[in-house]
């Protein structure tokens, strides 16, 4: 474990600093959003933010992306990503859906070439949450708004500066090349950190989901989740705006003479998503389908990966249309 | 407001009590802060949950065609059930559309003209912050955009009426059209691409609209496949594009599409420049009368061309 701190208005020079040997994705306004993009010289780095919209997983894996192209020279593979890169500011329940994907796409089976590519040349930097929203459940869900999990190095804002700490060995290497940058915190700098951090779990509330797995479990077959579904417009906010789904399907695509593969992401809670070519779909009802997307999350990942795949972002809750809110769901449903 | 509210909750328990109708599509109040969600009330305790305010934002016409569609699991005769829906001007507008589309049965909805002071935008009051929030919430000033541009804030077809203070119609709706138009072909294909790029493909906007109830939805069919499923602006064009023009003549400007989407994209100006057009071309106005033919399903010889012509 090493430390270092940085004043905010030195942050700019750390951005330079490591854009000279490869990209630097950061917190940046783009069309009046806070957003994680590449950060440009013209940018600067926006600190006070719950959250992003959009998830980090589509840095990783993107929401689509060619994989192949094919015509008369036959199938050539995109080329794997290569370069270094440093993604900064995501926040802690974020960084541990990446751990989560990991399992998926990098330590499952098959490995994706493509997102371990991206995730090996990639030094994350979270930045622990000072206030956190009224929709994040991190804490009943094995995260903290100071969590380490999925990051190299974990940040602390303690007004003036950042507190940094590494989580990892590639953390530490980090924090040892940009020492001029990034100095040792002062006695004083630690305790204003443990005090933030202190003060920011308290902030999230539980939502008491204990033994949430058993419970689902023998829910299965209640007809509580066709009365939530009712309410439900079948929309993929929910999917596509979790850090952690990610289902994905494959298409070969005819551009002119050429051919392409993509790989986009999909959504279990579109019908077309179980449509078989028979034209038989084993889940008709959007009843079925949420319960999958709930099952999937809080069950089947448990039993399969040891981890219940949601961090407690609350992005599916803030952006519903029709107010769905998993917190209930998960306390409410009856076995 | 709040005796609207509690003539709705009683309007809404005899209805129920008297098994006039077997359900109530209204609002009750939501998990988060300025937030309300859809009802489905069934009995006299759930019509006791049912509220009324300036956060009713969901247009509920959008459950209707699938409680009118006979369930799959069910074999035999079936009757389709007697629905109430709390409405503003714009769902009841909706409502009509559906009717004229033979997706509802209008004997079987009776609607509940509610008076409408236009709709709290979450967006903006999400940029004027907690404390203006809270102070802001009686006048305009957090009003959506949509509503404010509302041409008609009473009911049409209405059943029962509860009555209240309602806004008054816009005069002009269309400044912000009228500036779109003026820009070059090649300024607003710009301002067209740049708001359709943001899109994710979550498909809100569709599954949020009322008048979105095909089976399969163009963009999801496979054989053919009308476009390809990448970020590929031309396919993100062709979505867009085609679920606007579905909506020429029908669109009623709810802002359910706008609500919906998830990264702010501009869809409602793309939406009244279709209204404006069948407007001003056609000289319709969708969901105001049950008697009017849509636009799309008629033809006169001296019907405008000037769309396919001069673009």
């Amino acid at each position: 474990m090493t430390l270092g701190a940085i004043k905010k208005e030195h942050l700019g020079q750390l951005v330079a600093a490591v854009g000279a040997h490869g990209g630097f994705y950061g917190p940046v306004l783009r069309d009046n959003d806070v957003c994680l993009d590449q950060v440009q010289p013209s940018d600067t780095l926006v600190l006070d933010y719950a959250n992003f919209t959009l998830p980090p997983k589509g840095l990783f894996f993107p929401r689509s992306e060619v994989i192949a192209t094919h015509g008369a020279d036959g199938m050539v593979e995109t080329p794997l990503p290569t370069g270094k890169a440093v993604l900064f500011g995501v926040r802690p329940c974020d960084a541990m859906s990446l751990t989560y994907l990991d399992k998926v796409f990098m330590e499952a089976q098959f490995a994706d070439p493509y997102y371990r590519a991206r995730r090996e040349r990639t030094l994350t930097i979270a930045l622990a949450c000072r206030d956190p929203a009224a929709t994040c459940f991190c804490t009943s869900v094995a995260g903290s708004p100071s969590g380490q999990g999925g990051a190299d190095i974990l940040a602390v804002d303690i007004g003036d500066a950042l507190v940094l700490e590494s989580a990892t060995p590639a953390g530490e290497a980090f924090l040892a090349e940009y020492r001029k940058l990034l100095g040792r915190p002062s006695d004083n700098q630690v305790k204003a950190r443990d005090a933030q951090v202190a003060q920011a779990v308290r902030k999230v509330s539980s939502i008491g989901s204990d033994g949430v797995t058993a419970r689902l479990q023998a829910s299965s077959e209640s007809a509580a989740w066709e009365e939530l579904a009712e309410r439900c417009l079948g929309c993929g906010v929910c999917t596509f705006l979790c850090p952690t789904c990610h289902c994905f399907g494959l298409y070969d695509e005819e551009v002119g003479p050429q051919g392409r593969r993509v790989r986009a992401q999909d959504a279990c809670v579109f019908p077309a998503f179980t449509l078989e070519a028979s034209g038989h779909n084993p889940r008709t009802r959007q009843g079925l389908r949420m319960r999958h997307r709930v099952m999937h999350k809080f069950c089947y990942t448990a039993q399969s990966f040891g981890d219940i795949f949601c961090v407690g972002c609350g992005r599916c809750i803030v952006n519903c249309p029709a107010n769905m809110d998993i917190r209930e769901t998960l306390t409410e449903v009856p076995p | 407001m709040h005796d609207a509210q509690t003539k709705l909750r009683e309007t809404a328990k005899d209805l129920l009590v008297s098994a006039k109708v077997d359900l109530v599509l209204g609002f009750q109040n939501g998990s988060l802060p300025l937030r309300t969600r859809p009802c489905f009330a069934r009995n006299a305790a759930d019509a006791g949950r049912l509220v009324w305010n300036r956060l009713c934002t969901n247009n509920l016409a959008v459950y209707l065609p699938r409680l009118f569609e006979k369930p799959a699991n069910v074999r035999g005769p079936w009757t389709p059930p007697k629905v109430a829906v709390v409405a503003k001007g714009c769902d009841a507008r909706s409502i009509m559309g559906l009717v004229k589309e033979h997706q509802v049965i209008r004997e079987n909805v009776v609607i509940i003209a509610m008076p409408c002071q236009g709709m709290i935008s979450l967006r903006k009051a999400e940029a004027a912050g907690a404390s203006a929030r809270t102070s802001k919430l009686d006048g305009d000033d957090l009003v959506a955009q949509a509503c404010l541009e509302c041409i008609q804030p009473s009911v049409p077809g209405a059943n029962i009426i509860i009555d209240g203070p309602s806004r008054s119609a816009a005069s002009d709706r269309f400044q912000r059209v009228k500036d779109f138009e003026a820009l070059t072909a090649a300024e607003r294909w710009q301002q067209f691409v740049a708001q359709v790029s943001k899109c994710i493909r979550c498909y809100a906007c569709r599954q949020a609209c009322p008048n979105c109830y095909c089976k399969t939805c163009f963009i999801d069919q496979t054989k053919p496949s009308w476009a390809g499923v990448g970020d590929d602006p031309t396919d993100l064009l062709l979505f867009h594009i085609g679920r606007v023009f579905h909506q020429a003549g029908r669109c009623v400007e709810c802002d359910a599409c706008v609500r919906a989407c998830p990264v702010g994209i501009d869809l409602r100006l793309f939406t009244q420049k279709l209204v404006k057009d069948v407007e001003e071309l056609f000289g319709y106005v969708p969901g105001t009368s049950l008697e009017e033919a849509p636009p799309l399903s008629t033809y006169r010889p001296d019907d405008s061309e000037c769309f396919i012509t001069d673009p």
